[in-house]
Order: C-alpha cells, then sequence, then structure tokens
C-alpha cells in the first residue's frame, strides 16, 4: 500500500473509531552535519528517520500516536490507539477543542533552490570548511577556532479528512565559524560569524556564497583577541544601538513567543512561561512605538520557517502581528485561532513525525526603516552598540527580559569607540519596544534562522526566523549588579 | 516494546561482513506516553514509539557515523555502508587508538512494570485528582505526567554487548490563579507507583496560595534557602559548563586548572553515580564501556570529570563510561548527579534565618560567562521572604546574576532531607541549601 493510501486508511479507521476530525502526516527527514575544528575535521554525520503519526479529535479532545514502523497493521493501530487515547482525555475535560475552518487544499510545494548540497561532495564541504579555519588561524593569538555547516530536507505528506492531501520537500542549510581566546584561568572570550548559532536559512548551499566568510573571518578572529583584552560593561541606564542579529533574537523572545497563541491561553504555564499579551488586548495595546511594523510571513523566500503549508494544512501567507506599534493579531493554530474568532495564521508546525504540531514562532519580521547605521549611532551621545547574541534569559510571561551580546562599543558623541566584553541589557518588553526611536533602512535588513527554538511538553525543537534591521532604543538599563 | 532477542539478531546480522577495521552499532528505543495538562484540560495526549540505529565505523583511524531508525538488517547493513563511505573521506584522529572492547556491565534494574504497562486512563485519573484539588482553591492546573519505556543495546566488532531495558515515570505540576501566582512541584521514580499526585497538588497547591499580594524587595545580597529544584538548577548547569571532559581538555570549563583545589564550601560533595538506589540508570555508556561512580567535587575540593574514551585518551586516564551517542556533537556531562545531604531539618535552617528569601524554583536560566559559572535566571512559583526565622510573605519574583561556584562556596547548610530531580536529560539527588550572600535583582525595574 502506498504512502498516500496509508494515510487514508489512518483517517478511515479514525473516523470510523468516532473521531470528528483526522490528519495523518507522514515524515522522512534527512540531515548531514559537518564540523571542523582547531584545523581538523570533527563530527561527520548523516542521519535519517522516517515515521508517520495520526492525530485525532474525538468527543472534542485531541489524541495522538506515532510510529517508526510504517505498514498498513501500524496504522491502523495508531489511528485506533489515537482516538481511544482522545476518549480518554475528553472524560476528563470540561471544554471541548473546536477548529477553525480551513480550505481542502491538493497540492505539492518545494522549497526553491539553486544548489542541491546533498549532491555537492562531502570532500569539498570539509575542505571549505578546514579552509575557514585555517583563516582565523592565520592569527596566531587564538586558542580554538571551528566552523560547521548542517544540511536537513525533510519530505511530508500530510492528508486530514478534510479531504486535504498535501506534499511538501523542504530543504534546510546552515553554515557559521567561530574563534576563541583562553586569556588565563577561567577567562576566556568568543567571537562568532555570522550569528553565535550561525546562520540557516531554507535555501541550497548557495547559502554559503551568500555568507561572505572570507571578507569577515579575519576580521572576526582580530576581534576575538580584542575582546580579550576589552573592558568590562559599565551598568547604568544608556541609548543603545542592537546589530541585527542580537534584534532578532530580541523579537523573538519578546514579539515571536509573547503572541503564541496557545501560549496566550496557558499552554506552556507548566514549561516554557505565559504571555502579558492576553487577547483583550488586541487592537489595544501599544506594543511598541509606530516604528514597529511586525510581520508573520511563512511565504517569505529563504526564511527558516517558510513552506507551502504548515502541519495542519494551512497555505503560507502574510499576517500583520504589530502595526504602528499596535498589536493586531497572534500567531496561531486552528484551534487558538477559533478561540479568538480569527483565521489562523498558519503557525502549527511539529518536530517531525513524531510530535503533534503546536503554535510555533514562524518568519516574524520587523519591516525596516529608514535610518542608516551612521544615523542609529550618530544620534547618540553616550550608549553602547551591542553585536552578536551570547546569552538571554526572558521573564515568566516574556513581559522582562536581560540579553547579552558577545561585544559591544561604546558610542561617545555620535562615534563607535572602545570595545566592551561581554555586554548586558534588560528591561520590560513593552517600555522597551516603544523606546525604540530609529529602525535600520533596507540595506541592513536580514533575515536570521533560529535552529533550535525549544517548546512544548514533550519538548519540541523547531526552525524559526526573524527579519531585521539594526536598531535603536533609548534610556535602557544596562550592565548587571554584580559579578 | 521490541524483543531483546530481535535487536541483537539485527545488530549482530548487520554487523556480519561489515566494512571498515573496527564497527560498533547502537540501538536507542523510546517508547514515550505523555498527558499534557494546561487550563486544566487534557491538552494533548500522545503516544509514540522510535528507534534510532546508530552505527560508527573505523577505517585506517578514521571514523564514520550515520543514522537510520529502520531496525530490518538490510536497512542497518546501508546505514554502516554510509559511516564506512563517511570514513574513507574524513581525517585520521590522531587521539583515536580503538572501539572499546567492554565486559558485561552490571546487571541494573531500571525496569518496573508499573511504569511500563501504566494507561491513558491511570494519567487521566491523576489529571481527575489534581484538578479537583486545585479547583477547591479556584485554581488552575498544568503539568506534563510522562512514562518512557528505554531499551539501549551497544555493540561492537570486538566483542563488546551491553543491553539495558528501563523505565521512567516523572510528573511536573504547577498550579496557579488568576492573579498569576502560582506553585509548583515535580516527582520522578523509575516505578510509576512511588509518584504520588496528590502529594504534588498539594505541594503547588500550597504554594500558590501562600504567594498572593507579593510584595517588592530591593536588590541586593541576600541568605537564601535553595529548594532543590532550585539548587538542581545550578548543579545542571555546573555540570553542562564544566563537569565534562569535553570543555575540560579544551580548557573551557572551570574545573581545568582546578583539580585538588578548593573550588566551593567543604559542605559540598557531588558524584555522578548512577548506582545510587535512586537513581537505576543505565550502567553503560553508548561506546558500551561501564559507567563508573565518579567524584566531581568532595569536601568542597575539585576531584574530576566524567568522560568518554576519546577525551579520556587527551587526559591519559580510563573513560567513566560517559559517551554519548556518536550522533550527537554533545561533550559528556554528569547525568546521574548525587549531592552528599547534611544534617539539618529544613525547618532548622529556615529558623536559622533573621533575614532572608526562601526560592522555590528557577526559570529560564542561562549563562553570563560559562568560564566564572556566572548565571542569571529567575525565581518561580513560589519566592517568599523570611523574617526572624520563619516565611513569612510572598515576594515578587526576582533575577538571580550569580557565579554559582561562588554560591556553593558561600553554602553554610545543607539539608538531611533530599529530592529527585529530573531536569532535561539529567536527574539529580539533591538537598535544600542555605547560601549566604546571594544576589538577587528587582527584574524589569
Amino acid at each position: 500500500m502506498n504512502l498516500s493510501k496509508l494515510g487514508q486508511l489512518a483517517v478511515d479507521v479514525a473516523r470510523k473509531q468516532g473521531a470528528s476530525y483526522a490528519d495523518f502526516r507522514f515524515e522522512e527527514i534527512r540531515n548531514e552535519n559537518i564540523e571542523v575544528s582547531d584545523g581538523k575535521p570533527g563530527q561527520i554525520d548523516r542521519n535519517s528517520s522516517a515515521g508517520f503519526c495520526v492525530r485525532v479529535l474525538a468527543d472534542g479532545a485531541w489524541g495522538f500516536a506515532a510510529n517508526a514502523v510504517i505498514g498498513e497493521s501500524e496504522v491502523r493501530q495508531a489511528a485506533q490507539t489515537a482516538v481511544a487515547i482522545a476518549k480518554t482525555s475528553a472524560r476528563i475535560n470540561r471544554k471541548k477543542v473546536h477548529l477553525a475552518d480551513v480550505p481542502t487544499i491538493k497540492d505539492k510545494y518545494s522549497t526553491p533552490f539553486d544548489k542541491d548540497p546533498f549532491k555537492i561532495p562531502l570532500t569539498e564541504k570539509i575542505e571549505y570548511l578546514l579552509s575557514l579555519d585555517a583563516m582565523m588561524r592565520k592569527n596566531e593569538s587564538l586558542n580554538n577556532s571551528g566552523a560547521f555547516m548542517s544540511f536537513t530536507r525533510t519530505n511530508k505528506l500530510f492528508i486530514s479528512s478534510l479531504g486535504s492531501e498535501i506534499e511538501q520537500t523542504l530543504l534546510q542549510s546552515g553554515a557559521g565559524a567561530s574563534c576563541g581566546v583562553i586569556r588565563g584561568h577561567r577567562d576566556r572570550t568568543e567571537r562568532s560569524y555570522p550569528s553565535s548559532s550561525g546562520q540557516y536559512k531554507t535555501i541550497g548551499y548557495e547559502l554559503v556564497d551568500e555568507l561572505k566568510f572570507e571578507e569577515n573571518l579575519p576580521r572576526i578572529a582580530d576581534e576575538a583577541v580584542m575582546l580579550s583584552l576589552a573592558k568590562e560593561c559599565p551598568s547604568g541606564e544608556f541609548d543603545i544601538v542592537l546589530s541585527s542579529d542580537l534584534l532578532s533574537l530580541q523579537i523573538h523572545e519578546t514579539i515571536g513567543h509573547p503572541l503564541e497563541l496557545d501560549r496566550v491561553f496557558g499552554s506552556e504555564r507548566n514549561f516554557s512561561g505565559t504571555s502579558f499579551a492576553i487577547p483583550v488586548q488586541l487592537g489595544e495595546l501599544k506594543y511598541g512605538s509606530d516604528l514597529i511594523n511586525v510581520v508573520a510571513d511563512t511565504s517569505y523566500r529563504g526564511g527558516l520557517a517558510t513552506w507551502g503549508y504548515d502541519d495542519e494544512g494551512v497555505k503560507a501567507r502574510p499576517f500583520k502581528l504589530i502595526e504602528n506599534g499596535i498589536l493586531v493579531n497572534y500567531l496561531s493554530n486552528r484551534e487558538s485561532a477559533y478561540r479568538i474568532g480569527k483565521l489562523p495564521t498558519g503557525a502549527a508546525n511539529a518536530d517531525g513525525w513524531s510530535n503533534p504540531p503546536i503554535v510555533r514562532i514562524t518568519n516574524v519580521l520587523l519591516e525596516p526603516g529608514e535610518s542608516s547605521f551612521d544615523d542609529l549611532i550618530s544620534g547618540i551621545d553616550d550608549g553602547i552598540y551591542f553585536d552578536t547574541v551570547e546569552s538571554w534569559s526572558i521573564g515568566d510571561d516574556r513581559s522582562t527580559f536581560q540579553l547579552g551580546s558577545e561585544v559591544g562599543w561604546e558610542i561617545k558623541g555620535g562615534k563607535l569607540g572602545e570595545m566592551i566584553k561581554r555586554p548586558v541589557y534588560s528591561g520590560n518588553t513593552v517600555y522597551f519596544w516603544n523606546s525604540c526611536d530609529a529602525v535600520g533602512d533596507k540595506s541592513q535588513w536580514i533575515i536570521w534562522g533560529t535552529p533550535n527554538c525549544g517548546k512544548g511538553q514533550p519538548a519540541q525543537t523547531a526552525q524559526t526566523a526573524q527579519g531585521c534591521s539594526p536598531s535603536r532604543f533609548r534610556r535602557v538599563r544596562v550592565g548587571v549588579e554584580h559579578g | 516494546m521490541v524483543d531483546k532477542s530481535r535487536i541483537i539478531e539485527t545488530l549482530h546480522s548487520a554487523m556480519k561482513d561489515a566494512p571498515g577495521d573496527q564497527v560498533e552499532l547502537v540501538y536507542d528505543g523510546e517508547i514515550l506516553n505523555i498527558t499534557h495538562i494546561a487550563e486544566s484540560e487534557i491538552q494533548q495526549n500522545i503516544t509514540r514509539a522510535d528507534a534510532s540505529i546508530v552505527a560508527r565505523v573505523v577505517l585506517d583511524g578514521k571514523i564514520g557515523v550515520a543514522s537510520t531508525n529502520k531496525l530490518d538488517v538490510d536497512s542497518v547493513r546501508a546505514c554502516i555502508a554510509d559511516a564506512a563511505d563517511i570514513s574513507k573521506i574524513a581525517e585520521p584522529d590522531e587521539s583515536f587508538t580503538s572501539l572499546p572492547n567492554s565486559p558485561a556491565a552490571p546487571e541494573v534494574n531500571g525496569f518496573r512494570h508499573s511504569t511500563a504497562e501504566a494507561t491513558p486512563s491511570d494519567r487521566a485519573n491523576a489529571v481527575w485528582m489534581i484538578n479537583k484539588a486545585a479547583a477547591m482553591h479556584n485554581m488552575t492546573t498544568a503539568g506534563a505526567y510522562r512514562t518512557i519505556i528505554n531499551q539501549v543495546a551497544v555493540t561492537n566488532s570486538l566483542g563488546t554487548e551491553q543491553y539495558f531495558e528501563g523505565t521512567k515515570a516523572e510528573f511536573s505540576l504547577t498550579v496557579s490563579a488568576e492573579d498569576g501566582r502560582s506553585g509548583y512541584a515535580i516527582a520522578f521514580d523509575r516505578d510509576i507507583a512511588n509518584i504520588n499526585p496528590g502529594e504534588l497538588a498539594e505541594i503547588s497547591i500550597d504554594k500558590a496560595v501562600r504567594s498572593e499580594n507579593p510584595v517588592d524587595i530591593d536588590s541586593g545580597q541576600y541568605t537564601v534557602i535553595l529548594e532543590p529544584a532550585a539548587l538542581g538548577q545550578l548543579l545542571l548547569f555546573l555540570a553542562f559548563i564544566g563537569f565534562g571532559s569535553g570543555t575540560f581538555v579544551q580548557h573551557r570549563s572551570f574545573m581545568a586548572g582546578s583539580i585538588g583545589e578548593q573550588i566551593t564550601s567543604d559542605l559540598i560533595t557531588v558524584r555522578d553515580d548512577i548506582y545510587n538506589p535512586r537513581m537505576q540508570g543505565m550502567p553503560f555508556d553508548y561506546e558500551g564501556v561501564i559507567k563508573k561512580k565518579v567524584d566531581l567535587i568532595v569536601d568542597g575540593i575539585a576531584k574530576g570529570v566524567v568522560s568518554d574514551s576519546g577525551d579520556a585518551r587527551k587526559m591519559g586516564t580510563e573513560s567513566t563510561g560517559h559517551a554519548h551517542i556518536a550522533t550527537k556533537s554533545f561533550t559528556p556531562y554528569p547525568k546521574h548527579v548525587v549531592m552528599e545531604p547534611g544534617d539539618k531539618s529544613v525547618k532548622d535552617m529556615i529558623g536559622s534565618i533573621p533575614r532572608g528569601i526562601y526560592i522555590t524554583h528557577f526559570w529560564y536560566v542561562n549563562y553570563l560567562n560559562p568560564m566564572r559559572t556566572m548565571v542569571t535566571g529567575l525565581t518561580r512559583d513560589g519566592t517568599f521572604f523570611i523574617e526572624e526565622g520563619k516565611v513569612t510573605k510572598p515576594i515578587v519574583n526576582m533575577r538571580m546574576n550569580q557565579s554559582i561556584l561562588e554560591a556553593l562556596t558561600n553554602c553554610r547548610m545543607l539539608s538531611n532531607e533530599r529530592r529527585l530531580y529530573p531536569q532535561f536529560s539529567v536527574v539529580m539527588l539533591v538537598p535544600y541549601a542555605k547560601i549566604d550572600n546571594f544576589q538577587l535583582d528587582r527584574e524589569g525595574a
């Protein structure tokens, strides 16, 4: 029996057992990871995983069963188990789950790319990574260096009791490099490029050319050495400019996560927290200054969360989340969207075949402003420029945060000054976004892939993206009071 | 579950005539059942079964790794061939000499039929019970109740053959009121019969009830009582940052250059001990090496780190049996952390504090400076003021910006009571701690 027929069988069995809705998802995931460190090839591995899941709604409650073994009897059993589990849950639950309507879809989607990374010889990839490592190692003061590439291809088949059947082939590519200096006992600094987790996109091997390692790694190596001698972060209230990659994390943690609508309703109360941005504030909450316009767009070419359809069969398209600083929508799936009477924003995403889809950050994009980098810096008399994510810790309801970067520079009299080691800033989310008085222009705008966003019980890892330009924020608390 | 004999036979059959000088095959299987609770409803109820087979092939000192989740012999052979292809183009690993040839590991009974046979209905009954208790206080529940069956087999062409099957049951619970106050409790055991949902509800409801109208207090250094979950969060970061050989050999661990030195109060003794009767985990690692009980800190003195065979060679020691599965790029870290208890009751510890803070749990702990063990994070789910030896009132959650080693140096008392605290892949057996000069800052001020 082919996969399509197995999927249909799962849906049919579930419906016969009493499910009001059922979907079947098959995924086959192929992954290749290559690392080099200190001038030598490190871990090289190729992994594959395949399996299916059946998700059902029965008596108003969810049931889910997944298995790596794919056959007719396993599919039948999974469908029956999922329905039985759902009915057990329904015995306890007071509220029934309802789903926002979505159209029936029959379609295919593939990630557009230029160079298939799985067709590039492994030797070529290793040699290239070694050349990057050597490039950094020309600076003899370094104590460690390394570079990596990672590629994932996922084939998916989604079949639902609504009659949808969607085939997708998604391709993700990632690469990055880093180096460090040990100055003394328990004194180590690190610089990385293009960010501390590299860069990830849904494109092909062309990502490696796009990153322009050769132009940047000598600078990163020099900065790592300078950083080991840099001064400590001052404490106080300063005007600050955040680099694009650090602002990407700020968006991820204080816009993306708080606007996941399942979290808003309490789904993560026991694990990764709640959200201050409750639905009664929709259309009212002045989340940020008038310059803050944020869109969620799973159709944006190259974003790490770019696909044709989400894992509930909702078509990719852009939705505004924040318009001129006002909260106007959430990241949602069919269940949570129903609860606020809106269309789902296509944010249902599962970590592989063995997990149910939950609401995830997708491609969350802060629209560019009009300021050049010089404009951002020249508007500050005494401040700090933060570059490259290093540390983050967010309040339970996402209303507060503390983030830190690998490196900073003083801003004195509108110009970049001395380097600062590991600067940290903190604040209140709404106050912070309202303190933004300049957003960088389109020429500085980058979409950053986050390959390892954690959420859910059982824990799921998602790939998200945030797009932004460097931006300026006024009167922000910098430094920690101790240590 | 997959029959042990089927797993072993498949690995042996696939290994026959395999390419390469040495071959290692690891089967890592898991059946997970989990009931996820939010808004006092069962939000998700999941069962799933998966297993990966990882092949490591050694050819002329060069190593290739590949994995599949298909257990048939042909798929495993294809996986070995893929690993062999990778090994052909890898560079020789100068520190590698051979795969381990390990004797059979001692029997550890980590399997409980009660856990393996628990049903969705059993978990639903527990949810009904905790919901009823929370509703009496107008509170809602959120949590996760899970059971896991693990099967791991390690074989290699030198004759190593290990097999383990074990179970885990874990219930974490947060009870919260509409005004945001909350309480938290967690339990872990190999045997689900030892998980008491009623007790978890009682503990978490009590914390939430006592958290009404919290007061703000000033940033500063306080004497604190850390519950096992809070102290466990700090130990977890020590485990990740520095108790493993990977960061140690790269001089990226606080333990590097510190062995034999006093790094904490002499009250602190921490070991990785799979053989502790409360742990009962897998007695070998993913290379098949028998796990050793490892002294990490004894009486405050840094003693050693856990290792795999590759790092052990670099250190000139023997592997402690802490290798990860070869597809993971993680370096070794302890997964069964046991902290020795003290001799004080929790009541006496609180009674000794004229002015301090009682902390249930930390949230979103992350590094600030790993080499200096500086971390940040927020208190959560029950933070209270201690005045004149008594817990007097709830306080607003505060941010910790603290060196863990400095905190453990300022540890003044440990409780005679310990609790199991699971977090990610690590299980810790941890007492309550009294710590002086612990830095807490007002958040978002």
